[in-house]
């Protein structure tokens, strides 16, 4: 970080260290916020009381253990090709055996990740984007394809344009298995576990501001925040004088990116392709209303309906605290398996997989502070 | 899975893509989530759709945000 006594960093750090008041707890809600500001050594530098906890916002993490199931299951029993963002590929399945519900005696039963599907045959694909997917589909028309659709309102749109580019195409053989969520339902659940939230920026790019005004309103306070370390400082550094002044508030710190009305192309899409459903976060339970899922007018392209697949009952492993660390209840160091059953090469829970979780980066850079 | 990568739009296409410079590297990525896309326009990417135009330096919005607190 720069000395320069004008710059950006140099005014947010003074704001923040003369803050002189009771404790402020800000958590954030996006798995590269909580990567950035350990990476980036914040936590260490915030005076003691100005505490930050780490939120329900890496998807890889709150992606609840029976879509991994699911998913082992379309690989193993149906013959399936999965195509998925990397982090999911390690991700625990069921914890236990046998495992996976009406599947019990089948070959995915015995499965726990899909890597361990991978080392026992199926075809898991790492892809970038969902666009990448229906690449493959198209190249191997022999092989049902699936790509694994998971993430929040910044990722839902590019699922979306997968899926109408293999509808224009008519691709028959590729489908998307949804856990896609929003986060409204997650501020809602969250609100009372933080006094500001650092809202993901990219999430808001596509979703605009409304909510966070609204929940202004309401008495919960936020900013949007982007990703740089002047970005993350001086959101930081608004937390701290706005909540000085005692009236909850809303602020964009991130305006370069994210306008008041977001994207409304990606908002006419997802309204158009998509529907509210139920969805289940690991460790939290079924949040209302907080999911989407692709409109019965794309069922032969939603993978749960194309492969007919039983509703599975995840088992998660009962050593882990995931639940209670996504919740700002505990630290990752306060699971007993914490950096000892469980490390990144070797995940027992969600948050220890990719480097967005709050175990990870907690194994990664050293703890708190 | 969730990090955004800063990119110039090259060129748009017909089929509703755009050719990016991503540091030197150039990629194809979807342009239609974003109404009114330019070439030379600065774009956020996320799971290979531009999901927002990006307008300044993090300087100038810092300078910007904490100027207005006071
Ligand atoms: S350290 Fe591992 S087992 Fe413990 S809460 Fe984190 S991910 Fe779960």
């Amino acid at each position: 970080m720069s000395d320069n006594k004008t710059s950006v960093i140099a005014r947010a750090r003074e704001i923040i260290d003369s803050y002189q008041g009771d404790q402020i707890r800000i958590m954030e809600v996006c798995g590269t916020h909580t990567h950035e500001i350990f990476r980036l050594g914040i936590r260490g530098i915030l005076p003691e009381n100005v505490k930050l906890i780490s939120g329900p916002g890496c998807p890889v993490c709150v992606t609840p253990v029976d879509f991994i199931d699911q998913a082992v299951c379309l690989a193993m029993e149906h013959n399936a090709t999965i195509c998925t963002f990397g982090d999911l590929v390690r991700v625990p399945g069921s914890f236990g055996i046998p495992a996976s519900g009406g599947q019990a005696d089948g070959k995915a039963a015995k499965i726990g990740s899909l890597a361990a599907a991978r080392a026992a045959g199926a075809r898991i694909q790492v892809v970038y984007a969902p666009q990448d997917a229906v690449a493959y589909a198209k190249e191997h028309p022999d092989e049902q394809v699936v790509f694994l659709s998971v993430g929040f309102e910044t990722t839902t749109p590019s699922s979306c344009l997968a899926v109408q580019q293999a509808k224009n195409e008519g691709l028959t053989n590729f489908s998307i298995l949804t856990a896609n969520k929003t986060m409204p339902a997650a501020y809602a659940a969250m609100k009372d576990s933080t006094d500001a939230f650092l809202y993901p920026g990219h999430v808001h790019a596509i979703t605009g501001t409304g909510i966070c005004e609204q929940l202004a309103r309401e008495g919960t306070s936020g900013v949007v925040a982007g990703f740089t370390a002047k970005e993350l400082m001086t959101a930081l550094a608004v937390i701290v004088k706005k909540t000085g002044e005692g009236k909850p508030y809303f602020e964009n710190c991130y305006p370069r990116v994210v306008r008041a009305e977001g994207s409304p192309a990606a908002q006419r899409l997802v309204e158009e392709m998509m529907e509210p459903c139920d969805a289940r976060w690991r460790g939290i339970g079924v949040l209302p209303g907080s999911g989407v899922k692709l409109r019965p007018e794309y069922a032969d392209y939603d993978a749960r309906i194309k492969f007919d697949l039983p509703s599975m009952e995840g088992r998660e492993n009962p050593a882990c605290r995931c639940g209670e660390v996504l919740q700002g209840r505990c630290l990752p160091s306060d699971c007993k398996v914490f950096g000892k059953g469980c490390t990144p090469e070797h995940p027992i829970g969600a948050c220890m997989v990719s480097g967005e979780g709050a175990c990870s980066a907690f194994y990664l850079y050293g703890g708190d502070r | 899975m969730c990090v955004g990568l800063s990119a110039r739009v090259v060129r748009l296409q017909s089929n509703g893509t755009a050719i990016v410079d991503a540091s030197g590297a150039r990629r194809e990525i979807s342009a239609q989530l974003l109404d009114n896309l330019m070439p030379g326009d600065y774009v956020m990417v996320h799971a290979g759709a531009a999901i927002a135009k990006i307008t300044e330096e993090d300087e100038e919005e810092g300078e910007a945000v904490l100027g207005s607190l006071f």
